[in-house]
């Protein structure tokens, strides 16, 4: 043999470690990954809070789209969610101030994020985002249902059955089933007002920005949630008070994934400082290995009693 | 009797002396019992509605009466105006009604006998009350026949039969467990003749001279739903329109009659109202021309007359399933309430979580000396191994742990 | 002999250079059964859960969507049985060559604690059958902390951890009867062969799921109260899980000797107890740096549960270190297994508490575990411990000194020769089969 094992293995640390190093903090190759990569046909949702009445048609709309039951666990007779549940995957909530002076409606749904933290977070791809709409979807025969998504997801959107032995998530799908069939979502289809809208994201977004220049002042800092917060979201929201009294937190313009799952992606990238660790392990156990073996049998041999290794 | 071609209504009217803003009351009260659904009413305004009814001809209605309570009837009379009845009476040309002619026996026979040969084909047949089949029909006999022939025969010479009410229309109250005369309804008896259901505990008379008036003037039957019903008055649940519906949605019930609720006019959901579930137009059409009355206008549960599988078959108090849910004009808070502290989960883990910290401070207190643990005990060993060493005899008892 | 001339030897007589079965104590007491009933219960009571689904039985909501199964069986149990990856890392890697009489201790509770905790997390996923899909690499979600962990602490506990804890049952085979040698032999050669692979990834794998449960509440983001949440979560898990499971070692060996009356090395738990206090300080000090430094100082100085929380585990955590300190000076037991008691504690509560304690999914939410719930992670507990007793009481695991080993065998000579199942007393010494000796 012409190397050794040993001059083999320091071979591969001398040359692992710089790469391994290289690979995991570099960060030219590693900020192009993380860029938020925007689906070419991205569609979405624009909510208006400022023109919702509160009617919640979308609420029931939402219910008969999806062909779930309506929910009527609060009171046994109306469809009346307290929160998005394992039924109800769209809900309008009310947001009122103490002295009722000022109140808004908000309709909660999933938000479709750019970069979705249920979708980094869920282990085994149940919870993916579609590459040409953007739809984060779940799928049934994926999911273990770790409910991992609804400690991740920083709008608290999916939620988990909690009866019954074949549990689901459910969670707003953008009504991909009706859209294949060239149908609106049912929240969209059925809103008196038009304060939820569908449609591309791009158009949504100048839409959006067209009511603010048309009516500045009306919006709460003349911007659209969903443009870049958490990275963007394909859901938009307009609204007349803070948005973070809407239950819509302020989260900066990096995705929550990014934002915290950076130094362990990268530590896992391509699995190379792992490699380059466990070589080093190996490495060194060997050679304390053999010490300790011999040792032990020092011991043997001086009690009369078998080694215990 | 009149024989040959009846009058216009126009013209009848006038001859009788009604006024033309009778008339025209009248119209618009068929237009708002029927506001959709038939052509007669697709003309919006009432002169426009009796312009077509005044050029059509007064129709012949033959009128029987089987198991019933004459309810039905009465609701036709009972108008809160004398005048409306008499007017209701001269739009139709009621041939033949045994509760509203003079004449009786053999008279009466007679009278039947001409309406049908006058009129034959084109006559209106309403039937009031449920037919008896069991037993050949024999618990209802008509001058010597059974009621089963009466109504095959009458219907069969006619250009279609309205059953008029519950009982006529599936067999109503008659026909409840445990059914002694197998009542049953007009269309469980009669067949190849047009059969519009009016079901009502009484149904509203409008509702027949809508169905009666369109036949006439438009020479076709409303639309109907598989029960038979007309569309027009049937296709909603009184849920839908109930002027009280604006409580349900807010979750305001009254509990009990006569409490607070109650008298505040709120939701009689809870004391067992059918209105969610039976399909009728009480709730926006109410009786005797006087807004208000109505049972659920009146404070009295809808039991749900209209309905087959609901009135006779539920409990008066019993509550009904909601098939349409919808929204409560209440809204859940931004941040919804979950999870709960139970005293018996929190009692287990403080027992737990003592008997660990008991069991932790227990331990630490025992801990000796760290030369002397585990001595004392190697020693006895030790000494009892050298004491059985020396003679072999017999195993020691077991040691004590 | 005399006790005197035990303490003449006092140098040599503690000193733990063998792993010693628990003799002479029945495995079956009523401590035991007590255990086997709560096992049973949370068996029954799994059965139950299967069948209802998870909201019947626990007290997990659409906002605490994780109960303790999860935050407390396997995210703060796993780290006290981090055993085998701290102190084994001390012993192989650092060349502490007196953590090696830990050792076995530290695997057992190591495969204990991992096991029973894989188990419950079984029960606790909702859809379990789709585990399957651990078996395709390229179905795995990468970058998912909880892929990492799901699939590294499956893979730990059934291949490194498992292989590790082999020897002391060839150990026993071999001594049960000469004509199991030859094989037991063979099989020992091979295993020593792979041996620093597999020790090697019994510490990479441990490394990198201990800190990717972590890495797991870094996604909750500002769900997380900020004296908790920060970019160092992983590495401060991972170095409450080395310092946690030094103390559920030395702790537990400690609590052994205790109760079955065995000698104590203070050398070795002198050692074990200072490599933990530096731990422990080293850990504080990088929390409390971190803590400084993101700026989050102020709000544990605000009169909340949370400030409540985070210095609850804080005095824990340093009264345990200043503790072992202490005993370091004495060699007193006394203090020592009180700072290794208080510092895990305070270690299990930090590690409860981002996912529990401190974790804020909405202001009106609350998570308390339900009954069903306690008594079935309760029961899994159960399961370990029972593991534990048949254990020690079977398998050469806790350490003793050398006479411990021919007490052993003097006690089954002469004092339960009728029991012929044990093993040891058949052949207490190096390959000589005593009791046929004897009887001749």
């Amino acid at each position: 043999m012409a190397i050794t094992r040993r001059q083999l293995f320091s071979g591969i640390a001398k040359a692992g470690v710089p790469t391994a190093i290289a690979v995991t903090v570099g960060t030219d190759v590693l900020s192009a990954g993380e860029k938020i990569h925007i689906p070419n046909a991205a569609v979405g949702l624009l909510y208006d809070a400022t023109i919702c009445i509160g009617c919640k048609a979308c609420v029931a709309a939402c219910a008969q789209a999806n062909d779930t039951p309506p929910d009527t666990r609060g009171d046994n007779l109306h469809q009346a969610p307290s929160d998005l549940n394992d039924l109800t995957r769209n809900v309008i909530k009310l947001y009122k101030e103490e002295n009722g002076s000022v109140f808004s409606f908000v309709k909660r749904q999933c938000m479709h994020c750019l970069d979705p933290a249920c979708a980094a977070g869920c282990p085994f791809q149940a919870l993916h985002k579609d590459a040409e709409s953007g739809i984060v979807s779940w799928t049934e025969d994926k999911c273990i249902g770790c409910r991992y998504c609804t400690i991740t997801c920083p709008y608290h959107v999916p939620r988990f059955q909690w009866k019954g032995f074949n549990p689901r998530v459910t969670k707003c799908e953008l009504c991909s089933q009706r859209l294949d069939q060239g149908l609106k979502p049912g929240c969209t289809s059925v809103c008196p007002t038009g304060a939820v809208i569908f449609g591309p994201r791009s158009v949504l977004l100048l839409e959006a920005k067209q009511r603010i220049e048309k009516n500045p002042g009306r919006y709460y800092q003349n911007r659209v949630y969903g443009e870049t917060d958490n990275g963007g979201t394909q859901a938009l929201y307009l609204s007349r008070v803070p948005f973070e009294k809407l239950g819509l937190p302020e989260l900066g313009p990096e995705s929550v994934p990014a934002k915290t799952l950076r130094w362990q992606r990268r530590f896992y990238q391509y699995f190379a400082l792992p490699a380059v660790l466990y070589a080093g392990l190996v490495q060194v156990i060997r050679k304390n290995l053999k010490g300790h073996e011999d040792d032990a049998h020092e011991r043997e041999k001086e009690t009369g009693l078998r080694a215990q290794l | 009797m009149t024989t040959g071609e009846k009058q216009t209504i126009a013209t009848h009217l006038k001859n009788s002396g009604v006024s033309r803003r009778n008339f025209l009351q009248l119209c618009s009260k068929i237009i708002v019992a029927a506001p959709i659904g038939l052509s007669l009413t697709s003309h919006r305004t009432a002169a426009q509605v009796a312009k077509i009814v005044g050029k059509a001809r007064r129709p012949s209605v033959i009128w029987l009466h089987f198991q019933d309570c004459t309810g039905c009837t009465e609701t036709l009379l009972r108008t809160s105006a004398p005048d409306v009845a008499h007017l209701i009476l001269d739009v139709i040309s009621l041939d033949y009604h045994e509760t509203l002619m003079a004449a009786s026996g053999a008279q009466a026979e007679a009278a039947l006998k001409s309406a049908i040969e006058d009129n034959a084909g084109k006559y209106v047949l309403v039937v009031e009350g449920a037919i008896p089949t069991r037993d050949d029909g024999v618990f209802m006999e008509l001058a010597g026949r059974p009621s089963i022939q009466v109504v095959k025969e009458v219907a069969s010479q006619a250009a279609a039969v309205i059953a008029m009410g519950s009982c006529a229309s599936w067999g109503g109250v008659p026909s409840a467990d445990p059914n002694p005369t197998g009542a049953v309804g007009v269309d469980s008896v009669i067949s190849g003749k047009p059969i519009v259901n009016l079901p009502g505990c009484p149904p509203n008379p409008y509702n027949l001279l809508a169905v009666v008036l369109e036949y006439v003037t438009m020479g076709r039957l409303p639309e109907l739903d598989q029960f038979a019903r007309p569309k027009f008055a049937y296709d909603r649940v009184i849920h839908e329109n109930c002027p009280r519906r604006a409580h349900f949605d807010a979750g305001r019930f009254a509990a009990s009659f006569g409490d607070g609720g109650h008298r505040k006019g709120w939701c009689l959901y809870k004391l067992g109202c059918k209105g969610p579930v039976t399909h009728a137009s009480c709730a926006s059409r109410h009786f005797n021309e006087i807004p208000g009355v109505w049972p659920i206008g009146a404070g009295v549960p809808c039991f749900g007359c209209t309905e087959k599988g609901v009135v006779w078959q539920m409990g008066t108090f019993q509550t009904v399933p909601i098939h349409l849910a919808t929204p409560p004009e209440t809204y859940p808070p931004i941040y919804s309430t979950s999870g709960a502290l139970k005293v018996g989960a929190a009692g287990l883990v403080g027992a737990i979580a003592g008997a660990v910290g008991g069991a932790a401070w227990v331990a630490s207190q025992r801990f000796q000396s760290s030369m002397e643990a585990g001595v004392t005990r190697i020693a006895a060993d030790r000494a009892h191994a050298e004491k059985a060493k020396a003679p072999v005899e017999k195993p020691v008892a077991k040691k004590e742990d | 002999m005399s006790t005197a001339a035990i303490e003449m030897n006092d140098a040599r007589k503690n000193r733990w250079e063998r792993n010693v079965p628990v003799y002479g104590f029945p495995v079956v007491n009523k401590f035991f059964l007590l255990l086997f009933v709560l096992v049973l219960l949370a068996f029954v009571l799994t059965g139950y859960r299967e069948l209802a689904g998870l909201g019947p039985v626990s007290g997990m909501n659409d906002a605490f969507g994780w109960g303790i199964w999860k935050t407390f069986n396997v995210m703060v149990l796993t780290a006290l049985g981090s055993g085998a990856f701290a102190v084994g890392i001390a012993a192989w890697v650092f060349r502490r060559k007196r953590m090696h009489s830990l050792m076995r201790m530290a695997l057992l509770t190591s495969f204990l604690a991992y096991a029973c905790g894989l188990l419950l997390l079984g029960i606790d996923a909702g859809r379990p059958w789709n585990f399957y899909w651990m078996v395709f690499p390229w179905r795995w979600n990468m970058h998912s902390p909880l892929a990492e962990v799901a699939i590294c602490m499956s893979i730990y506990a059934m291949i490194p951890l498992a292989v590790e804890n082999i020897p002391p049952v060839l150990e026993r085979l071999w001594y049960f009867d000469s004509r199991l040698r030859p094989g037991v032999e063979k099989i020992e050669k091979r295993l020593h062969y792979f041996f620093p692979w597999i020790i090697a990834a019994a510490y990479l794998l441990p490394g990198m799921h201990q800190s990717s449960l972590g890495a797991l509440m870094l996604l909750a983001g500002e769900r997380v109260h900020p004296l908790w949440q920060t970019p160092w979560l992983p590495v401060l898990y991972l170095g409450a899980a080395t310092f946690m499971s030094f103390g559920c070692v030395a702790g537990t060996t400690m609590l052994c000797c205790l109760v079955w009356q065995r000698a104590m090395d203070m050398e070795v738990l002198d050692e074990a107890a200072k490599i933990t206090s530096w731990l422990i300080f080293g850990w504080s000090a990088l929390r409390l740096l971190d803590i400084l430094f993101r700026g989050a100082l102020g709000t544990a100085f605000r009169f909340d549960r949370f400030a409540g929380v985070f210095w609850l585990e804080m005095l824990l955590i340093l009264i345990g270190g200043w503790l072992l300190l202490r005993s370091l000076k004495t060699h007193d037991a006394k203090p020592m297994f009180a700072g290794y008691i208080l510092s895990s504690a305070g270690g299990m509560i930090y590690r409860f508490s981002p996912t529990t304690l401190a974790f804020r999914p909405n202001p009106e939410a609350l998570y308390f575990p339900a009954t069903i719930e306690i008594l079935v992670s309760l029961g899994f507990i159960s399961l370990g411990v029972m593991g534990f007793l048949i254990a020690v009481k079977r398998f050469a695991i806790l350490p003793a000194p050398l006479s411990e080993w021919h007490d052993m065998a003097n006690y089954f000579r002469f004092r339960r020769p009728y029991i012929r199942w044990t093993g040891y007393f058949k052949y207490g010494h190096f390959g000589e089969d005593e009791t046929t000796a004897e009887s001749e």
